[in-house]
């Protein structure tokens, strides 16, 4: 009897969750065609997307985050070059270090340490701010001055990640290469000129929009994932704490998950 | 049947056979009410009654069941969402909490509208700002941010929002609510003023007693999803309907029980 | 200065006894006052001592009212006069309500205007 309650409760929350998944995908592939729509024809309907809100959401995503990137992607093409000289070394093939810490930081570390670092500082900020402002009826109050929700709050942030997430990945790229330089050169005491010519003349241009590909496809998952758990705040500040959170997880998740999918296809 | 044609093209809302649900829950049940031209119509009864539901689609928000709801002789069920959007414009809603962008200044905020649906100067949308503000009384607190502002300030500032583009139907979820008697008068004193001044049609959505007798020129009851009257203010008061009666006196609500669904409830089994 | 007959607010401006009397008509609502403001700014920045009209607006909205407001201002920086005549309960309710009818000089006519300065 408690093992058939058991079961009949977990299947009801597995049915739950997978209903719950199910809505969420479908509301954000309505949220990512909406947000495009008014993007490109809200002019015709008299609410053309405003330059200035694209402007201060580009503030917070990218300009403010500089410092941060910076101190990170540093550190991380210093850590390649550690782990890089220390591995190669067992082969006698430390010289090739340079090739590994261009493919590995351009590829993968720049796109994915960035889309981490933006879900929590960025996505987090936007799915606590609808999440406010929908218990505070702000979004109802948009809705009947006669301004779409998703053209006033979603376009902005969804443009201002398209542009940012990109810029501070190639950014990223650059002070990663040069945190690796920085090591190389003090461990192999190759110049940070050589390290440098090096650099660029295993780097295909290929390398580098893989990249910024996978940027683009992270922007897209950290605005809809933000915006979905925060317009579904209902139950006060609880609600917007667990939706911030959620919206965190959820985000790194999709993006270590669509990173791989995206890496299979690109080796392949 | 004259009389019927002119109570039509009088009306300015018109909710027709409403139903609506939330999941698999019916809230509204077959509801009819009309709201005449300049009339101030309050809609009121317990929690739980569906008079905030039964507003939230007035306001369009959420899609109706079944039935119809005209609002100035619009379908608003049927129309695009264009249409829906032009209609706004003749709209205001004033909500419970205010609602004003945190971001902006209550200028920024009362402007909004007009910011974002005429082509107005930028010096005509000003001063229609601060004249708004000033007819709530806060005139001059134009740069100050929304969390500077008392409850019954924010209400204020929330009507002057409301009423920027001189809507021909003002909405307005318990203004009372949060505020103490006497901010909740002078609210009440500021709804008579502008429908006196523009002629608009309101509809308030309260459970604030004295409130509702202060400003109704009718008053609509809801119990549980259904209209259990509407009438004028002494109507409603001379009602012999218990329900409405026990509303009036604020007696609590007799608890029915049905032994059989009580006890599936309880141990979980209800559908 | 002639009616632009595009515009849906109509009006007319006459010299009368050292005033500029102009007579709008119609509605002055969202469309219109754009329209209507430029004609009362021009008024006054032709330095002339200004009386408006209203006894043909059917109906004033805040907009309208806002340029009447932004008028007078003008006038009064360039020590104008400007005053609002003949103006209907209707419009003097729309006044009220924004404390206004304390701020404009309202009187019946030009007339009682030029008497009782």
């Amino acid at each position: 009897m408690i093992d058939k309650i058991v079961l009949r409760t977990f299947t009801e929350k597995l049915g739950k969750t997978t209903l719950r998944g199910v809505e969420e995908l479908g509301y954000s592939i309505a949220l990512l065609v909406e947000s495009f729509y008014w993007l490109l024809f809200g002019f015709r309907r008299r609410q053309a997307v405003k330059l200035p809100p694209i402007f201060a959401q580009m503030m917070h995503i990218g300009i403010q985050a500089l410092p941060i990137v910076t101190i990170l992607a540093f550190a991380i093409g210093m850590m390649l070059a550690i782990q890089g000289i220390a591995t190669l070394k067992t082969f006698g093939a430390e010289s090739q270090v340079v090739l590994g810490i261009a493919l590995s930081v351009t590829r993968e570390f720049s796109p994915l340490i960035i889309g981490i670092l933006v879900a929590g500082r960025s996505g987090s900020a936007l799915a606590a701010r609808i999440g406010t402002m929908q218990i505070a009826q702000e979004i109802d109050a948009l809705r009947v001055i006669g301004i779409s929700p998703v053209r006033y709050l979603v376009t902005p942030a969804m443009v201002a990640m398209l542009i940012m997430l990109p810029s501070l990945t190639f950014f990223a790229d650059l002070v990663a290469l040069l945190g690796g330089g920085v090591y190389s050169s003090l461990e192999l005491g190759m110049s940070l000129q050589a390290y440098a010519d090096r650099t660029i003349e295993v780097l295909k241009v290929e390398d580098i929009t893989q990249g910024l590909y996978k940027s683009l496809v992270f922007a897209v998952i950290i605005t809809l994932v933000s915006f979905v758990n925060g317009f579904s705040v209902t139950a006060g500040a609880e609600g917007v704490g667990k939706a911030t959170t959620r919206s965190v997880v959820l985000s790194i998740t999709y993006i270590i998950i669509a990173d791989m999918v995206f890496t299979f296809f690109l080796t392949h | 049947m004259t009389n019927q044609t002119e109570t039509q093209a009088s009306a300015a809302i018109k909710v027709e056979d409403l139903v609506t649900h939330y999941g698999s829950t019916r809230i509204l049940d077959h509801v009819n009410m009309q709201v005449n031209t300049g009339e101030i119509m309050v809609i009121m009864g317990g929690s739980g009654s569906g008079k905030s539901t039964l507003l939230r689609y007035m306001l369009g928000l959420h899609q109706a069941t079944s039935g119809s709801i005209k609002l100035l002789g619009h379908d608003i069920t049927k129309i695009s969402s264009q249409e829906m959007d032009d209609l706004r414009k003749n709209m205001g809603v004033s909500f419970q909490g205010g609602a004003l962008f945190n971001s902006m200044t209550v200028g920024q905020n009362v402007c909004l509208p007009l910011h974002e649906h005429t082509t107005l100067d930028e010096n005509t949308i000003q001063i229609m700002g601060r004249m708004k503000l000033s007819v709530v009384n806060l005139g001059g607190f134009d740069d100050l941010m929304p969390a500077q502002l008392s409850g019954g300030m924010i209400k204020r500032a929330a009507l002057a929002r409301a009423i920027v583009m001189d809507p021909k139907l003002l909405f307005f979820d318990e203004p009372s609510a949060g505020l103490d008697p006497v901010a909740a008068a002078e609210l009440d004193d500021l709804i008579l003023r502008i429908r006196k001044a523009l002629n608009t049609t309101i509809v308030v959505v309260t459970h604030d007693l004295d409130s509702t007798f202060r400003i109704a020129d009718r008053i609509t009851v809801l119990d549980k999803g259904k209209i259990l009257m509407i009438g004028t203010v002494e109507e409603v008061r001379n009602s012999d309907n218990e329900r409405i009666q026990s509303l009036l006196n604020r007696e609590a609500r007799h608890v029915e029980i049905n032994a059989d669904e009580y006890l599936k409830e309880l141990t979980g089994q209800k559908e | 200065m002639n009616n632009n007959s595009d515009s849906p607010v109509k009006f007319e401006i006459d010299d009368e006894q050292g005033y500029l009397v102009v007579r709008f008509e119609g509605e002055i609502d969202l469309y219109g006052t754009p329209h209507a403001r430029e004609v009362i700014l021009n008024c006054i920045k032709s330095k002339r001592n200004t009386v408006i009209d209203l006894s043909a607006v059917s109906y004033i909205d805040s907009s309208g009212v806002a340029s009447l407001v932004e008028g007078y201002q003008l006038a009064k920086n360039d020590k104008l006069e400007f005053g609002l005549v003949n103006i209907s309960d209707a419009v003097l309710s729309v006044l009220q309500l924004a404390h206004l009818d304390k701020v404009f000089t309202i009187h019946a006519s030009l007339d009682e205007r030029i008497q009782a300065s």
